[in-house]
């Protein structure tokens, strides 16, 4: 038979290719992502879904023999909303309330071009630093309007970020461009950048409650040679959230400073050149030169900072327990302290509502990158 | 060539350059000037910066109170473990998504950085309960239908065993954590070497599996070394997980354990600072050796997300 149809050439199959070590590229590349796929699927991707679910059972560890019951949207209902919820208008009209309704307000008159959207995210931010200062100290005891724990946590984790991001931005560019002057001293200057991005930061925390300590501190030492006397840090909420803040600042204020000066070593010099030529002054060449050019940078460290702004866990646990009392539980806290008394099913729900606040800026920021690109 | 500047400005970037030296190095060193003080010389009031009579006992204090030498090792341990099956995934998978023609190439390389997005904490509760220890789907039905069947040999369920307080337990979810910036690192490496180098080999009659071990992977050394050291840093200094997943003392890392110094209202600052020194020194020290290798890694992670 010298011209059956099974004599004609064929590709060989994978199994065959695989046998003689000689995939295709496109074969021998996911055969090579496998592994990862793998790890993101089963750790990442598994329990995210698994979480979803979760946060619709009724789960606590200590109590068994209740079993693991499908109770829907319960556990949202007492968080946002509350069990025994009056609907009087004192409450509808609550400060939280308006505060949101003016949040949304702000951000919809930005999104539709009434405000330059300068305007917009300042005014933004202003609103949640006040609503935070003014909610998040005052967890109210009787629990009506939705879990005054979630909310607590809420407005705090909302004033952290805003407050930590801005901070970290503010400290973080002078130090990125300070690191950018050629110098002898700039190993010196590198390592002063790294070691807060290395430092774990609970021991972060650890070391900032020493200095930040009423008695026998560095701070309040200092301020005592200044003739202030300085205020009981970390026992009062008011002062431990700027401590907290401030401490929060200083150990990632290097990670932004590195992102951004990578983004300055990448600026062509020669940009700097033109613009003396034509007579531009240092404010300037930084305003028109540096800025624009460093914005992909900006958008980088803005994400990455909001992002692990909003789980801060580590450093607010360190300097005061989440306290004093409960008023500077961030959510990531309440989140752990929830599964450490093995309520599993609120413990997801909130999870979840972690997950959606960083979802949600996650969406905001890529839409602002891609709405001017 | 920058024009010079006049003798203010450089007294200001000098000023701000010490400020700057300062304000990364200041809260370190005084905890490590803390760790030679007495307790009694703590608490004198006008605060003393350096210690008048310096002593090691706050460093024999932090291994008496607290098996101080397990909690390294379990550091190391997890950290080292997770630090080489990261590395080992991530290099995989770089090099496909690096070197390799293949479809979809940026679509996935987006696809596995955004899962860095997910915060870590959302981990919590349900590896967690996957750790507890679970039914497995899919085979736990089926070996259960069987032994209704008959088959009485079979258990009646099919359990992941419990990983609470066990190394896996931490080296699961680092690895997990870790292997999208390490993926990206990789990733913009391997684009870097040069292509000649590799079709060279494949000329010679390498295939493309032997030419990945033996020409690219001796190149790309550098690489790896970054990506291993971010990775590491990573694991060593996690806290959320490794707090709530091995609460035995005996299984405690590191960052966990030097918090467990301080008491519901005691807080022996003496010994926490000398536990906190020997807590960073092993970063400190990469740090000293690897400091531009860390931060071509950060920023490559950077520039490209």
């Amino acid at each position: 038979m010298a011209f059956a149809p099974e004599q004609t050439y064929r590709s060989p199959g994978f199994w065959r290719r695989l046998r003689s070590g000689n995939l295709t590229e496109a074969q021998l590349g996911f055969m090579l992502l496998a592994p990862a796929a793998l790890v993101l699927a089963l750790v990442m991707l598994w329990p995210i879904l698994q979480v979803l679910w979760q946060s619709l059972h009724f789960e606590r560890l200590n109590l068994p023999a209740r079993g693991r019951p499908f109770i829907g949207l319960e556990h949202y209902r007492r968080m946002l909303w509350g069990t025994d919820m009056m609907w009087d208008l004192q409450h509808l009209l609550g400060w939280r309330l308006l505060g949101l309704a003016a949040l949304v307000a702000v951000v919809w008159a930005g999104a539709r071009g009434f405000l330059t959207r300068t305007t917009a995210i300042a005014g933004a931010i202003v609103i949640v630093l006040v609503a935070g200062l003014a909610m998040g100290f005052h967890p109210s005891p009787d629990g009506r309007w939705g879990d005054a724990r979630f909310w607590n946590a809420f407005s705090i984790t909302l004033l952290i970020t805003v407050a930590s991001v801005v901070g970290s931005f503010l400290i973080g560019l002078p130090l990125a461009l300070l690191a950018n002057v050629p110098s002898r001293w700039r190993w010196l200057v590198r390592i002063a950048l790294l070691i807060p991005w290395a430092m774990p930061r609970v021991l972060v925390g650890v070391m900032f409650a020493w200095l930040f300590n009423s008695t026998n501190g560095v701070v309040n030492d200092v301020l005592r040679r200044l003739g202030v006397e300085g205020p009981l840090w970390l026992a009062r909420a008011e002062s431990a959230v700027w401590a907290t803040n401030i401490t929060i600042v200083w150990a990632t204020s290097a990670f932004v400073g590195l992102i951004l000066l990578a983004g300055l070593q990448s600026i062509d010099d020669s940009l700097y050149e033109a613009a003396m030529v034509d007579g531009a002054s240092p404010w300037q060449r930084f305003w028109c030169i540096t800025l624009p050019l460093l914005r992909p940078s900006i958008a980088v460290a803005l994400i990455f900072r909001t992002l692990t702004a909003i789980q801060t866990y580590d450093i607010p646990y360190a300097m005061t327990r989440g306290g004093p009392g409960r008023t500077l539980e961030t959510l990531g806290i309440y989140v752990a302290n929830t599964t450490n008394s093995l309520n599993l099913g609120y413990a997801a729900a909130l999870s979840v509502a972690l997950f959606g606040m960083s979802l949600a800026v996650t969406v905001l920021y890529l839409r602002w990158i891609y709405a001017d690109d | 060539m920058r024009q010079r500047h006049g003798p203010l400005t450089r007294a200001a970037v000098v000023v701000g350059t010490a400020l700057l030296v300062l304000n990364g190095t200041f809260p370190l060193a005084w905890m490590i000037l803390t760790s030679f003080k007495d307790e009694n010389e703590l608490i004198r009031i006008p605060i003393t910066y350096l210690p008048t009579a310096p002593t090691l006992k706050n460093y024999a204090q932090v291994f008496q109170q607290l098996p101080f030498d397990r909690f390294m090792l379990n550091s190391a341990i997890v950290s080292l473990t997770s630090t080489m099956v990261c590395v080992l995934i991530a290099a995989l998978a770089g090099y496909a998504l690096g070197r390799l023609n293949m479809p979809y190439r940026r679509a996935l390389l987006t696809l596995i950085v955004t899962t860095s997005m997910f915060p870590a904490l959302v981990l919590l509760v349900p590896l967690y309960r996957m750790f507890l220890g679970m039914d497995v789907p899919l085979l736990s039905p089926l070996v259960a239908f069987l032994h209704d069947l008959g088959m009485s040999f079979l258990p009646t369920e099919v359990r992941t065993p419990n990983l609470l307080n066990t190394y896996w337990a931490l080296i699961i979810p680092y690895v997990a954590l870790s292997l999208p910036i390490a993926t990206l690192i990789l990733t913009s490496f391997f684009q870097l070497i040069p292509r000649d180098l590799e079709s060279a080999a494949l000329v010679d009659g390498c295939t493309r599996v032997e030419a990945l071990f033996r020409v690219i992977a001796p190149v790309s050394a550098p690489g790896v070394v970054t990506a291993a050291i971010i990775i590491f840093v990573n694991s060593w200094n996690e806290f959320i997980l490794a707090m709530n997943f091995n609460t035995a003392l005996s299984m405690r890392t590191v960052p966990v354990g030097i918090t467990m110094y301080q008491g519901e209202f005691a807080f022996p600052w003496a010994t926490i600072s000398a536990a906190i020194t020997v807590g960073v020194l092993p970063l400190v020290a990469l740090i000293l050796f690897f400091q531009q290798k860390i931060i071509a890694g950060l920023t490559a992670g950077g520039v490209k997300g």
